[in-house]
């Protein structure tokens, strides 16, 4: 047994392969090392306890009479492991014979199906044809929470929902009920999960046994397309996957990010993703044509904002911009500002309520209900609680914020007024030109977090008409004012701000990677975010 | 009647000399008896040279896995400065065995004392006697000596005068024999499910409360006053050199004089079956006999040579386990009997580990198909598969001890399961 | 390090099943319930600890633990109500739901299934006229077959309420029935304590 306390590094040899690790590793671990996955159910990387129960990691260890389970035993210095012996494959063989005895075979209609891990592992262990000939038991299923369903037939009892809620959210809410093979996953009798993020539950459910009733029956797992993202609940920005369908959000999942949320979210942070998506959009530029805003083709809006602007000079005037638009989307209005000589742009941030996973220290549904606020005022945003009418003479110009409590006449004593939206607010009435812009989830870009991480999206669904992305549309724009050159994709966009913007000095598209770099100066920065900047998928 | 039988046989009743007198209930029966001597010898004794006295005698835990009860004391760690537990296994579930109940109830002070002892030698400040929760009769008995204990500087602080204080606390189970499994005592005793935790860490290094603790049966600490008051050597006079001493057995199923025995360990098992018990009722032949509770392997009516030692058992196949003889004559339908213990061991599964979770009810359903007249021989080859599967795949040994008398059955009786398969079938196969 | 006892209580609760209409309202509110729980705490290092002696004591009261008590029990060992309800739920001595003023259950395991138990299991439900699980239509018993009582020797093993019977065959059971019918609370009925004790 490896000494306490002591962190050398042990050397081991894995299915042939040496390798060495940190004292203290279990071998499930070190495994992944050298690019072996011991099959596992119970064991979750994010999910402090081992239990050890599910019996699907068991290895050989040469020398050791009993085959050992990987996800508790410690690497130590000679250990030879062997994950895919007879004995090994043969135990895991069976570990699925015995699940197959009671779960059914709904595959056909359980959402799991294609992200299975029962199902992957009895595919991979070409088990033909069942000795199991005897009834199943039925259990049938239970509401777990308001949006989350057990069906608990399918459940394999790895416990790690139940742990999740215990261990990782401090929430001893959820448990095991009955022993044998009665046991299932229960609230207390008449009470629903209540914890702002039970919704991991769901992910991190091996099977079918949990899941997001808005999810139930809505899609194949084959037929989804996916797409790295970045969740704009908050400026937490925990790192997701979107899950498209037919160009519908139909389901968002944490991705991991050590340095940010871990493997977890928030449950208001994937409601509000999909509901991002929803709502009326704006998909063709219009222009004023006296009373009337008329649609028009994007080189005629372009040609004519541009001339407007071109005609205006530097008059001055006032911008307001959302905190939920991209580093790059505020680089490319900030320029335009510039050039009619508006200086901080006014900024608002919804507040809402707090929640923090108490093992997870930077990962919290934070009060400003924003993904960019930190990019806004990087770019020279000012926060402020609310909007005056916007009656100062010379140029306005509005990035897609809904301009909520505005006056009706908003912006109609500007000379010029410029909106640029995802969707047409009702106070964009009096703009003279309406840009139709792409949500974050329809564009690449970046977000800059609560503490200066840059992270990365990419694009999961197709803009709605003519909408495209702020930083596309801007670039033109400026382009036919002299001002640089349009751009087409994000890496343009992205390498220009990084060349002009002092906060972005350094990054690089390629750079920042999927798991996000500190920006110049960010308190994350200092923390030494930035070394966590490998891109691993 | 419940106490043990005399009989023909050499009995040697030592550590069960006083069930069956009601007087050796109080402590001042206890004490006209010699109670509690043992106890003050131990005062006067470092608690490793008690320790040594244990290991000398080679006493083995009599919970089942006959563990050397001195080892197990020993490893125990020495000035770690934390609180040390002892905690007396009286959650007694082993079908066939029903010994710890009579020591309880008959000599409950006996047990006081052995487990102040034992706590002595490990250092622990609170022992704690985890009995089952259906034994409430038992539990009032234990409960009245404790009190007793506790009034007559017994138990509690300065225990007879001395500076050693400990607590004694009954703590009642609840219907769980997985209980029985020391990690699942533990968990139980900390107000949590009964299952049995993935070793390490080892309840001597972190048991009860996170802290270390040592699980000892109650026949076992039962012993230990008598080997501190005579000597290791003294103990030794009985049994074999790896099993020494005596040993209560329970005996039951078909039987003239079922019931608790003590006998020096080393009789023929066939003394003890036809001498002592008298044999079947019927008088008909015995067919099987599962020797140490039923999670031990079958042995067949010609295989009761053996000698009753945990070496003897071994050889014989099967293992001495709790000592709990449970005589099967030849009319027994030993399928029948085979399902109804799988049935138990399906029922207490804790339900963790998938291969008895799982593994404990397919077995039960199947044998439950062959019973009713719809097996095939494949299910003869499935069940030896699945006995193969659940034998050292989990935490605690529950599925490995439903596959010790259902690979038996199988192995012995294999003609048994055949029979009840349509003939055609049999004869394909 | 080491506490006074408490009077006539260590650590454990002798059960009885004596009191079931004298606790309305919170059980931990009543003198006996603060009693008993501040007993069980003075032994143990943790509060959680007490969980099964306080369920224990809350069915010796009631004979059932229904999901308020349970809430109950959460509250008084600062644990949460689905903790108890999945500890509960783990042990079958804990009744989820009423049972007769009887409670009969007949060991069916390997003992006492080589002595008749079945039989002796039909036996009681046929005189009590229930079916397994079921509680009479006048409330006075409910029989269920049980697990290995511990008792072996003494085949066929019926616990009633908290005292066994041994040596039950199926012929005797119309006559335990009978008694049981006109007895408190199955304090009748003999039982191993009657022949103890003597």
């Amino acid at each position: 047994m490896a000494e306490n306390g002591a962190r050398a590094d042990v050397r081991l040899t894995i299915d042939g392969v040496e390798v060495t690790v940190p004292s203290g590793t279990r071998v499930i671990e070190a495994a992944e090392r050298v690019g072996v996955v011991v099959p596992r159910y119970c064991y979750h990387p994010g999910i402090p306890t081992r239990p050890a129960q599910c019996r699907m990691c068991l290895v050989e260890v040469e020398g050791r009479p009993k085959l050992e389970p990987s996800c508790t035993l410690q690497a130590t210095d000679d250990m030879v492991v062997n994950t895919a012996s007879d004995a090994a494959r043969t135990a895991r063989q069976a570990v699925i014979e015995f699940l197959l005895v009671n779960h059914p075979l709904d595959c056909p209609i359980c959402d799991a199906a294609g992200q299975c891990m029962l199902q992957d592992y009895a595919y991979v262990t070409n088990q033909l044809e069942s000795r199991v000939d005897e009834p199943k038991r039925i259990m049938g299923r239970d509401r777990i929470s308001d949006d989350i369903l057990y069906f608990a037939d399918r459940c394999v009892i790895c416990t790690r929902c139940v742990r999740f809620m215990r261990d990782v959210a401090e929430d001893d809410s959820l448990i095991v009920a009955q022993r044998g093979d009665k046991a299932y996953i229960d609230t207390f009798p008449g009470r629903e999960l209540d914890n702002p993020f039970q919704g991991n539950i769901v992910d991190v459910c091996p099977v079918g046994a949990l899941v997001h009733e808005d999810f139930v029956f809505k899609t194949r797992a084959w037929d989804m397309d996916s797409a790295a993202s970045v969740c704009p609940g908050c400026p937490t920005g925990c790192n997701v996957t979107i899950d498209t369908k037919e160009n519908q959000i139909v389901r968002v999942k944490p991705r991991h990010n050590a340095a940010v949320n871990s493997w977890w979210m928030c449950d208001y942070g994937r409601r509000h993703l999909v509901m991002t998506n929803r709502g009326v959009r704006a998909d063709v530029p219009l222009v004023r044509d006296g009373e009337q805003l008329r649609p028009v083709d994007w080189a005629t809006a372009l040609d004519w904002v541009a001339g407007r602007i071109d005609a205006l000079g530097s008059p001055g005037g006032s911008a307001v911009v959302s905190p939920d638009a991209s580093n790059e989307n505020l680089f490319y209005v900030e320029r335009l500002l510039g050039r009619l000589g508006i200086t901080g742009a006014a900024f608002i941030v919804p507040q809402g309520e707090t929640a923090a996973l108490p093992t997870v220290p930077t990962l919290k549904l934070r009060a400003d209900r924003a993904a960019n606020p930190a990019g806004a005022e990087l770019f020279g945003g000012r926060r402020v609680d609310g909007l005056r009418n916007g009656a100062s003479a010379g140029g306005l110009v509005v990035l897609d914020d809904e301009l909520k409590g505005a006056d009706e006449d908003f912006g109609g004593s500007a000379d010029f007024f410029l909106y640029l939206g995802t969707r047409l607010a009702g106070a964009a009435r009096n703009a003279d030109a309406v840009l139709p812009i792409a949500t974050f989830a329809e564009m690449d870009g970046t977000f800059t977090n609560f503490e200066g991480r840059v992270q990365r999206f990419h694009q999961a669904l197709r803009p709605p008409g003519l909408a495209r992305p702020g930083w596309m549309v801007l670039s033109r724009v400026l382009a036919r004012l002299g001002d640089g050159e349009a751009v087409n994709d994000v890496r343009g966009a992205f390498e220009r701000m990084a060349a002009e913007a002092p906060a972005f000095a350094g990054l690089t598209w390629d750079g920042i990677g999927l798991k996000g770099a500190a920006a110049a100066g960010s308190g994350a920065e200092a923390a030494g975010v930035a070394a966590s900047a490998e891109a691993d998928a | 009647m419940s106490f043990p039988h005399g009989s023909d046989l050499e009995t040697t009743t030592r550590l069960s000399r006083h069930q069956g007198s009601a007087e050796a209930r109080t402590l001042e029966g206890w004490r006209a008896r010699g109670g509690y001597e043992a106890l003050r010898r131990s005062l006067d004794m470092s608690p490793a040279e008690v320790t040594e006295v244990v290991k000398a005698s080679g006493l083995r835990g009599r919970g089942g896995a006959g563990f050397p009860t001195g080892l197990k004391w020993s490893f125990m760690p020495k000035d770690d400065g934390k609180p040390h537990y002892l905690c007396c296994n009286a959650d007694e579930s082993e079908p066939g065995a029903f010994k710890d109940r009579e020591v309880i109830r008959w000599t409950p002070h006996l047990l006081i004392e052995g487990c102040l002892i034992a706590a002595r030698a490990i250092g622990a400040e609170h022992a704690y006697i985890y009995v089952r929760g259906e034994f409430f009769e038992e539990t009032r008995v234990l409960n009245a000596a404790v009190v007793e204990a506790y009034e007559n500087g017994l138990a509690g602080e300065g225990i007879l005068g001395s500076s050693w204080s400990c607590d004694v606390t009954i703590h009642a189970g609840a219907g769980a024999y997985i209980a029985g499994e020391e990690t699942g005592l533990m968990n139980s005793l900390m107000g949590n499910r009964a299952e049995p935790w993935a070793k390490p860490p080892f309840p001597a290094q972190a048991g009860a409360f996170g802290m270390p603790t040592t699980v000892n049966n109650v026949e076992t600490l039962a012993a230990v006053p008598m080997i501190l008051e005579h000597g290791a050597e003294w103990y030794r006079q009985w049994g074999s050199e790896r099993s020494p001493g005596t040993k209560l057995w329970s005996c039951s199923g078909h039987l003239v004089r079922p019931g608790n025995y003590e006998f020096a360990l080393g009789l023929p098992l066939s003394d003890i079956i036809f001498e002592a018990c008298g044999g079947t009722p019927s008088g008909r032949p015995v067919k099987a006999v599962i020797p140490g509770g039923s999670s031990t392997a079958f042995l067949g009516g010609d295989e009761l040579d053996c000698a009753t030692t945990y070496e003897g058992l071994a050889e014989a196949g099967s293992a001495l386990g709790t000592a709990s003889p449970i005589v099967m004559d030849e009319d027994t339908d030993i399928v029948a009997a085979m399902r109804r213990i799988a049935q138990f061991y399906a029922h207490e599964s804790c339900g963790q580990c998938v291969q008895c979770r799982e593994g404990t009810s397919w077995v039960v359903r199947i044998l439950q198909r062959i019973e009713a007249g719809d097996g095939r021989p494949s299910d003869i080859d499935t069940l030896y598969e699945l006995c193969e599967q659940m034998t050292g795949r989990t935490i605690c040994v529950l599925a490995d001890s439903v596959v010790f008398p259902l690979r038996s059955s199988l192995d012995k009786f294999r003609a048994d399961y055949e029979a009840l398969m349509k003939p055609s079938l049999v004869a394909a196969g | 390090m080491s506490r006074r006892i408490h009077p006539a209580v260590v650590g454990a609760q002798p059960f009885q099943l004596t009191a079931r209409e004298t606790f309305d309202g919170p059980i931990f509110e009543t003198e006996e319930g603060r009693r008993r729980l501040e007993a069980a705490l003075s032994r143990y290092p943790t509060k959680q600890a007490a969980l099964l002696p306080m369920l224990g004591f809350v069915q010796s009261v009631k004979g059932w633990i229904e999901p308020e008590d349970m809430v109950e029990v959460a509250e008084a060992l600062d644990l949460t109500p689905a903790y108890v309800h999945s500890v509960a739920t783990f042990y079958t001595m804990y009744n989820k739901h009423p049972v007769g003023r009887h409670f009969v259950q007949v060991c069916t395991n390997i003992s006492c299934h080589l002595n008749r138990a079945e039989e002796v299991l039909r036996s009681f439900l046929a005189e009590t006229g229930t079916r397994e699980g079921e509680t009479s239509e006048d409330g006075e018993f409910t029989v269920i077959e049980a697990e290995c009582l511990g008792a072996c020797g003494f085949a066929t093993v019926v616990q009633v309420n908290d005292r066994y019977l041994e040596n039950v065959t199926p012929d005797g059971v119309p006559e335990i029935v009978a008694k049981l019918r006109g007895a408190r609370d199955g304090a009748a009925a003999g039982g191993p304590a009657a022949e103890g004790d003597a």
